[in-house]
């Protein structure tokens, strides 16, 4: 029996604090450490309080800096029930370049879909979403997306997986491999290269998603709830992997998620959407220092201050919106 | 597993044979009937059959028609049930002649591919590559459309083309599915191998067969359904022995026995 219970066995890189000297010795031989990563944290700087509304930020440092532009996206769909279904109405929003944003809001209210319409999966049915200025016309693999269903190849070994996307990249298969391994080793997983997705737990599964997203290098990871379906335990061991990795590589990460926490932990802003139809209902930015650690964050009080301020518009949201 | 249940699932077969032999034997010894024959004589005429050239020579002729219609309907109908499930518009076009194929019995077929085409070789393997091709279109078909999308935007994100998609990720994924489909296609393939040679008698395992009938040799009937028989039984171990390889990454983990012990 080979399969472990949960999560990693006793030779697997520990996590935490401890973990940040092995990750980012790890990260430091994959991905050139990016010179302005730990430097300004502008972030994103747009928002619009109403969606509706597109706002000139006064801060904005040129139009280089946002790597996706998202321009007055509708998403319409025809449903059996209903006839046409909004999903998303008039979407505006400006992401900076090595910005963490996290998509905050009710069930259904089209943050899947705002997902993959930047990674290209979905095309809009008004309105144009843009990376580097150039629109979204298709999946590349500048855009990285990690989806909640792990989809990961089912015949290929957890090793065979993370190197699809540099092979397919034309990277020689000593080298990908090389890469692969090291991955590997860093999301927690070393011993399990030669499994099969089947003989992994959940999280193990998420671990691998990470890693092969992370393999073929994108500019931008698109994260859809990849931690919704883990238990408490796991969830919180992976937050802190992604902010140790996050915070040395410093992509540009879009992450959906139904937790209020999550998205304060991690995010630089959190774009809060409401219901029916689908608007972006408010964008707060998180102005806590990095590195962040849970433990000290918990007890923070700004962090306190932002989770529970959140979640009262959360709540309000619930109340005035349309049922679902 | 203990060794003791491993041996026990290795003699079940061959006891289920031995099983199967002494009822009839007893059958046909009760019934003494001329066209019944015993199942030790029909075993007796078994090494007359495969000593004999002529016969060996049909016999290996009808293997090779049954091995190219075989071949020739996995190569065409895997790419094509797979085609049919990524796209809507190819099965929307194929769906339509295929449902009016799938009924017939393709031996029905054969008088008029006679005509056209001789009694001969291509006839014989062209009906056993349309009684094959059915199972494994449908099967490749519903394996591609079972095909998780997510899967295929990783790989649309990874950089793939939509033909990349179809060759290194729909095929993969619907490997389960399509090898379950050529299973159903071999035993399919010998059937209407020995079908097509009853209806064109000139050569091949099912003319030893109806030759025999027709000349009252019971046992030696007997024992071309038994050396048959015996065939598929072969054909289906090697190809299960592959087809477990092949997919051994998808054979589910733990299995459940309903166990009475
Ligand atoms: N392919 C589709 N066809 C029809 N309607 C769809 C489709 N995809 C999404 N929708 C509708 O669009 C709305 C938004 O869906 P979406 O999956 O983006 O929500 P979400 O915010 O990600 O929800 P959750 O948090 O539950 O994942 C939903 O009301 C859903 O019913
Ligand atoms: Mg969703």
């Amino acid at each position: 029996m080979r399969v472990r219970q949960n999560g990693r066995g006793s030779n697997d890189a520990p996590h935490g604090c401890e973990n940040d000297s092995l990750s980012g010795r790890l990260l430091a031989k994959l991905v050139p450490l990016n010179p302005r990563a730990s430097g300004t944290e502008d972030g994103m700087t747009v928002l619009s309080a109403r969606s509706s509304e597109w706002v000139r930020p006064v801060t904005q440092q040129g139009p280089a800096s946002a790597i996706i532009e998202i321009d007055r996206v509708s998403q319409v769909f025809q449903t059996s029930a209903r006839k046409d279904h909004v999903a998303l109405s008039d979407i505006s929003l400006r992401i900076e370049e090595r910005a963490f944003v996290s998509i905050l809001g009710p069930s259904g209210c089209g943050k899947s879909t705002l997902l993959y319409i930047v990674g290209g999966f979905v095309s809009p049915t008004s309105g144009a979403a843009k990376m580097k200025g150039q629109a979204i016309k298709g999946p590349g693999p500048d855009r990285g997306p990690v989806f909640q269903e792990f989809a990961l190849f089912p015949w290929k070994t957890v090793l065979g997986n993370v190197m699809y996307g540099p092979r397919q990249q034309g990277i020689r298969a000593a080298e990908a491999e090389a890469q692969s391994r090291a991955l590997i080793e860093m999301v927690g997983l070393k011993g399990y290269e030669n499994f099969y997705p089947k003989e992994l737990s959940g999280g193990m599964k998420q671990r691998v998603a990470l890693a092969r997203t992370l393999a073929y290098h994108p500019e931008v990871l698109l994260m859809d709830e990849p931690f919704g379906a883990l238990d408490a335990h796991t969830r919180t061991r992976l937050q802190n992997d992604l902010l140790n990795i996050w915070e040395r590589d410093r992509k540009t990460v879009l992450f959906v998620t139904h937790s209020v926490d999550e998205a304060v932990f991690l995010s630089d802003k959190v774009v809060m959407m409401s219901k029916s139809p689908g608007r972006i209902r408010q964008v707060i930015d998180i102005d806590l220092p990095r590195p962040r650690r849970r433990n000290e964050l918990l007890l923070d009080t700004r962090y306190q201050k932002y989770v529970v301020d959140i979640e009262r518009m959360f709540d309000e949201s619930d109340d005035g919106g349309v049922p679902a | 597993m203990t060794s003791s249940a491993g041996m026990t699932k290795r003699a079940a077969p061959v006891l289920a044979c031995i099983g199967l032999l002494v009822v009839w034997q007893v059958a046909s010894l009760a019934l003494k009937n001329d066209s019944f024959p015993t199942a030790i004589g029909a075993i007796r005429a078994i090494p007359d059959i495969l000593g004999d050239k002529e016969s060996l020579i049909n016999i290996l002729a009808s293997l090779r028609r049954m091995t190219m219609g075989f071949g020739a309907a996995v190569l065409v109908s895997i790419p094509l049930g797979l085609l049919m499930g990524r796209s809507a518009a190819v099965a929307a076009f194929f769906n339509p002649l295929l449902m009016v194929i799938y009924p017939v019995p393709k031996a029905a077929l054969m008088p008029i591919i006679m005509l056209w085409l001789g009694v001969g070789d291509i006839t014989k393997t062209l009906v056993i590559f349309l009684g094959v091709s059915l199972p494994v279109i449908y099967h490749s078909f519903e394996g591609a459309k079972a095909v998780e999308e997510k899967m295929l935007w990783s790989g649309a994100a990874m950089g793939l083309s939509p033909m990349q998609r179809l060759v290194r990720i729909v095929l993969p994924a619907a490997l389960p599915e399509i090898l379950t489909g050529c299973r159903t296609g071999l035993v399919l393939a010998l059937i209407t191998m020995i079908t097509s040679e009853m209806i064109a008698r000139q050569s091949g395992a099912g003319n030893i067969l109806f030759n025999a009938l027709d000349m009252g040799q019971y046992d030696t009937v007997f024992a071309m359904i038994i050396i048959v028989g015996a065939m598929g039984i072969c054909l289906d171990a090697i190809f299960e022995r592959v087809r477990a390889r092949l997919v051994r990454w998808s054979e589910p983990q733990f299995d459940m026995p309903l166990s009475f012990s």
